[in-house]
């Protein structure tokens, strides 16, 4: 079967993606034959693994132990803030904050958004969950001016020195491939416990956006508007304070948006780390306890929280009148009149006692629990059904997951020869019918569902890495990937890596399928665009953390339960990107399809799609960013790998497997994005855009 | 320009190229044995430098309205920015008012900007924050003048321009010409002697243009300042300009008055410009007269000046055969025309 591609023709006549999957193909044939001779080829063995763990551990700790006193002295300085913005939201009665919100609502969207700020704050006042709510949003109050001010002076320094430009992408892009979690390990040694270790990591998380939109803000200034201010005889600094940056208010708002949400979402996430009586630590416990039906309350007021405030902040980026400011008194002394009556006349209710939602949380438990029973014969057979002829086997191999207790039979080696040759005799016909390329990798594919992806041989992923790498961008790129995964198979955490890759690339390939379908038929049918976007909206507000509740609620603890919490959060950008790409086709383009008389069928097979390759790609790259994300934080329900190492150091608050397993994650994250981005690239330029 | 009046802008074998190391590579160009501005250019372009501007030399006199005019990628907003130090200009030497202002220091050129120049973009580069009074009043504010003086002189160009009464409105709730307009307003605020126009009248719908060029006139009538005005449009050239520089891949091929442009052009680059334009009613008579008294007088005098245009002074002798006298301004004879020179001249030139 290796000989496929050189009966058709000679090798070097070959395209260059012909050729480094007909390489790949070999490598991986050599392993598979030789693997009873040399098992070394298919498990890296222990021996000749580094300590670098250790060494990282070493290093840092000793690196973080010479800086604690200062963090300490920040961390204590910080509690201060802290504890000033915890009186004030707590100590001012629930009237005037939901009328605070209102008001502010109302100035900078109107009713509609006057109204969402109401609803969405009596609904968190009735959850009986105010308090604590009041607590996170204390923490994000504190972090998100501190995020604003050190990533917009980052932002500026970088506008201002090119060099220090190049160098803070460089970082930025990396911070955006580590997992959250990763930052939390060194964090929690350096600050010790407590919120404001929350309030610290969730400033450095929410930094980078900002620090990333004042960039790109000032750098899309018109250049004539910049001249403009130069020939006006302003000194550098007013051309900057008075000109450039009030032009680019409105790409800096969007910043201050990603910036809230990021923290937002960092909060609640640092609950794990030993919450303290806030929203995120309330869904954790209540998770724990298996309330779920409190742990979905409390995860609803998050996302009405998350809501609200992205709704809000994102209407700043938008340039328009705002609203009567009359209207902002008016609605502020109703409640403080409000307040004022009801403290006089001692009936205020404190909103501890507000509880009107427990019999509602109670009700969902019980149905829940009834749910369950009388479903589960049905629900374990999806899980069972996914996890047997879909997940194992893409895990552990053919080979290893067809078992007689499962599918009946058990696998032979017949049974390989016989898929080996059928793969190889399609792929023959795809090569024979001028498709080389589709043919070879037809017959890798399949080579690597009978090995199963965490058994990989490691000499094949790195070849098969590089190779896809030079294609896709390079030679740079593929020697930059196989370094990068050398240190990973040295580091010993290969096999974690191969799991996380696993779960992902599944996650990833189910979002790419239905994603892609359900964006080609919001491209199609604006209808049906209608009803996804405010999903897909919802799904890119909410906290990464919330969406962990309902898969556990109805599947319970496991791999499955993961493999879903993250193709909920990574299908939304496959969808958008997909719709985008496919509706965003010029129109002349499309007048000239229809004057040459193509249908509408034809029209997008022939013209949108093939336009839409290059946004589809990146829908892709978003898609795998998203799902190594969330592959972290479904570690705590019960994943293996890598985010399980990152999420386990955090318990033993071990920096060296920490940071080594958060590197690790980025290292793959980052070969990725390269990879797609560099085939989007090489699609963009072939279109001419 | 008589010798003892100094040029409002002096240019000087000018050169700007773009590429890391730009500055030595073109020293090293240029002091090649027998090197010549265009072997140097050449070598650039080679070595994979940008040579946007090659050599530029010219003057502009005081009160003069002086047009650079090329196709896109010929180096005229360049070459105005060059002057403007909006960038740096790699070689050569730019003096305004006799100061040599290459590589002057940045507080010198901001002091400069402050009080002496102007410069009106073309996509007017309005700040998008600002009220027309407060983009008009911008420059002044940066120099630091108080609030009431600025607020009154932003007034009096806003009236210049003829935008009474939307002085609260922000730029995007202007047309394109009323925009144009604060842009002028602006670059005329701190009542600079030289003022830059970089394509202004580009962006504006045929109409708007024609009505913004013809303010415009009237403007620099009353202002007489010192105009660098850059254009691709030959007809606005030859409207506007008391003198027009042609600009072509980096390099000034001519310059000269409207009339030398239409009537001698010096190479097919330039006569193809010409070519499309009416030359009738650009050319004067006084290009086709003769002073020397070498033809006798006819019988007819329909009374042609030097100032008329060909297109008038045809018109003005359709019938006749016989040379004619010509008048200057005073009504001396001055020189006389044959009716049929006009005529010939008039033809488009045999390329």
């Amino acid at each position: 079967m290796s000989a496929a591609g050189a009966a058709i023709a000679p090798l070097w006549r070959l395209s260059m993606g012909a050729r480094a999957a007909f390489l790949t193909l070999i490598v991986g044939a050599l392993c598979l034959m030789l693997e009873p001779v040399a098992p070394w080829l298919i498990k890296w063995p222990t021996g000749w693994v580094l300590p670098a763990t250790d060494w990282v551990g070493a290093g840092l700790s000793w690196f973080l132990d010479a800086i604690k006193p200062f963090a300490r002295a920040c961390s204590a300085m910080l509690s201060y803030p802290m504890d000033w913005a915890n009186m004030a939201l707590n100590g001012t009665p629930w009237p005037m904050v939901i009328g605070l919100v209102t008001a502010t609502g109302w100035y900078l969207g109107g009713l509609s958004m006057a109204a969402l700020g109401f609803l969405g704050l009596s609904f968190v006042l009735v959850s009986g969950y105010w308090f604590q709510s009041m607590n996170t949003l204390a923490l994000v109050a504190v972090s998100v001016p501190l995020a604003i001010i050190f990533g917009g002076i980052l932002g500026i320094l970088a506008n201002e020195i090119p060099r220090v430009k190049s160098a803070l992408q460089t970082l930025l892009d990396v911070m955006q491939t580590v997992p959250t979690f990763a930052y939390l390990t060194p964090i929690l040694i350096l600050f010790g416990f407590g919120p404001v270790v929350g309030l610290i990591a969730s400033a450095i998380y929410a930094a980078p956006p900002m620090a990333r939109n004042v960039m790109l803000g000032l750098e899309r200034v018109e250049p004539e508007i910049k001249e403009a201010a130069i020939m006006s005889g302003g000194t550098r600094l007013q051309q900057l304070f008075q000109v450039e940056i009030p032009s680019a208010s409105s790409q800096i708002m969007v910043g201050v948006n990603q910036c809230l949400m990021a923290a937002l979402s960092m909060v609640i996430i640092a609950a794990v780390i030993g919450g303290f009586n806030d929203i995120g630590w309330e869904v954790l416990l209540t998770m724990r306890k298996a309330q779920f039906g409190q742990a979905l309350l409390a995860g609803m007021v998050i996302v009405v929280f998350a809501i609200v405030i992205d709704r809000m902040s994102g209407s700043l980026a938008i340039e328009r009148q705002r609203h009567d400011i009359r209207i902002v008194w008016a609605v502020l002394g109703i409640a403080g009149l409000f307040t004022a009556l009801a403290l006089l006349s001692n009936s205020l209710p404190n909103p501890d006692d507000l509880t009107l939602m427990n019999p509602v949380a109670q009700a969902v438990d019980q149905s829940l629990t009834d749910f369950t029973k009388t479903n589960g014969a049905w629900l374990d057979s999806v899980k069972n059904t996914a996890m047997f002829y879909g997940l194992l086997p893409l895990r552990i191999g053919l080979d290893n997951a067809v078992l007689p207790f499962t599918w009946g039979f058990s696998w032979t080696m017949a049974m390989s020869a016989g898929l080996f040759a059928c793969a190889g005799l399609a792929g023959l016909l795809l090569a024979w019918r001028g498709r080389v390329t589709a043919g070879l990798m037809l017959v890798i594919l399949m080579g690597m569902l009978e090995t199963g992806i965490a058994e990989l041989p490691w000499p094949f992923v790195l070849f098969g890495v590089a190779a896809l790498g030079w294609v896709a961008s390079g030679r740079r790129l593929a020697l930059i990937s196989v370094l990068l995964l050398g240190t990973i198979l040295l580091a010993g955490l290969w096999e974690r890596s191969l799991l996380s890759l696993y779960l992902s690339g599944a996650a990833v390939f189910a979002c790419a399928i239905v994603g892609g379908v359900i964006g080609l038929v919001c491209a199609v049918s604006p209808l049906a665009w209608k009803a996804v976007r405010p999903v897909c909206d919802m799904l890119q507000t909410i906290p990464l953390f919330v969406f962990l509740i309902p898969v556990l609620m109805v599947f319970q603890i496991g791999e499955f339960s993961a493999f879903l919490a993250i193709c909920a959060y990574a299908i939304v950008p496959m969808i958008r990107y997909t719709r985008h790409g496919l509706v965003e086709t010029p129109g002349d383009m499309l007048e000239a399809a229809v004057s040459s008389g193509a249908t509408g069928w034809q029209i997008l097979r022939d013209i949108r799609f093939p336009y839409a390759v290059p946004s589809i790609l990146l829908g892709l790259n978003q898609t795998i960013l998203y799902a190594f994300a969330m592959l972290v934080i479904a570690a705590l329900i019960g994943t293996t790998g890598l985010g399980q190492s990152i999420y386990l150091a955090l318990g033993k608050a071990d920096v060296g497997l920490g940071i080594s397993a958060g590197a690790a994650m980025a290292i793959l994250a980052m070969i990725s994005d390269r990879m797609v981005q560099g085939f989007a690239e090489e699609r963009r330029r072939a279109l001419g855009l | 320009m008589t010798s003892d009046e100094t040029p409002a802008i002096a240019c000087r074998n000018l050169w700007q190229v773009f590429g890391e190391g730009a500055k030595t590579a073109l020293g090293e160009a240029l002091a090649r044995p027998e090197a010549t501005p265009e072997t140097a250019a050449q070598a650039l372009h080679e070595a994979g430098f940008m040579p946007a501007v090659q050599n530029a030399s010219f003057d502009v006199r005081q009160g003069e309205l002086f047009v650079i005019m090329g196709l896109s990628g010929s180096g005229k907003s360049t070459l105005v920015r060059c002057i403007s130090q909006l960038l740096p200009g790699t070689d050569g030497e730019i003096r305004i008012d006799g100061e040599n202002v290459m590589g002057a220091s940045k507080k010198r050129l901001t002091d400069l900007r402050r009080n002496r120049l102007g410069m009106v973009f073309q996509h007017f580069g309005l700040f998008p924050h600002m009220t027309v009074a407060e983009n008009v009043a911008y420059p002044l504010k940066a120099k630091g003048t108080g609030k009431a003086e600025r607020t009154a002189r932003a007034q009096d160009v806003i009236s210049l321009v003829g935008l009474d009464g939307r002085e609260g409105s922000f730029p995007r709730e202007l047309s394109g010409g009323q925009r144009q307009r604060v842009g002028i307003a602006r670059s005329l605020a701190v009542n600079p002697d030289i003022w830059f126009l970089d394509e202004p009248f580009s962006a504006l719908d045929p109409l708007i243009r024609r009505q913004l060029q013809d303010e415009f006139l009237r403007i620099q009538a009353t202002l007489k300042k010192s105009i660098v005005f850059i254009t691709h449009d030959i007809a606005e050239a030859l409207k506007l300009a008391d003198r027009i520089a042609i600009m072509r891949d980096g390099k000034i091929v001519q310059i000269g008055t409207p009339t030398e442009i239409v009537l001698h052009p010096v190479d097919d680059y330039v006569r193809e410009f010409s070519k499309d334009v009416a030359k009738g009613q650009h050319a004067r008579v006084a290009s086709v007269m003769q002073t020397d008294g070498s033809t006798g007088l006819g019988p007819d005098d329909p009374g042609l000046t030097t100032s008329m245009t060909l297109d008038l002074a045809l018109a003005h002798c359709m019938k006749l055969y016989e040379p004619v006298p010509v008048r200057d301004a005073t009504g001396a004879i001055v020189g006389t025309v044959q009716p049929s020179d006009l005529v010939a001249a008039l033809q488009v030139e045999e390329s």
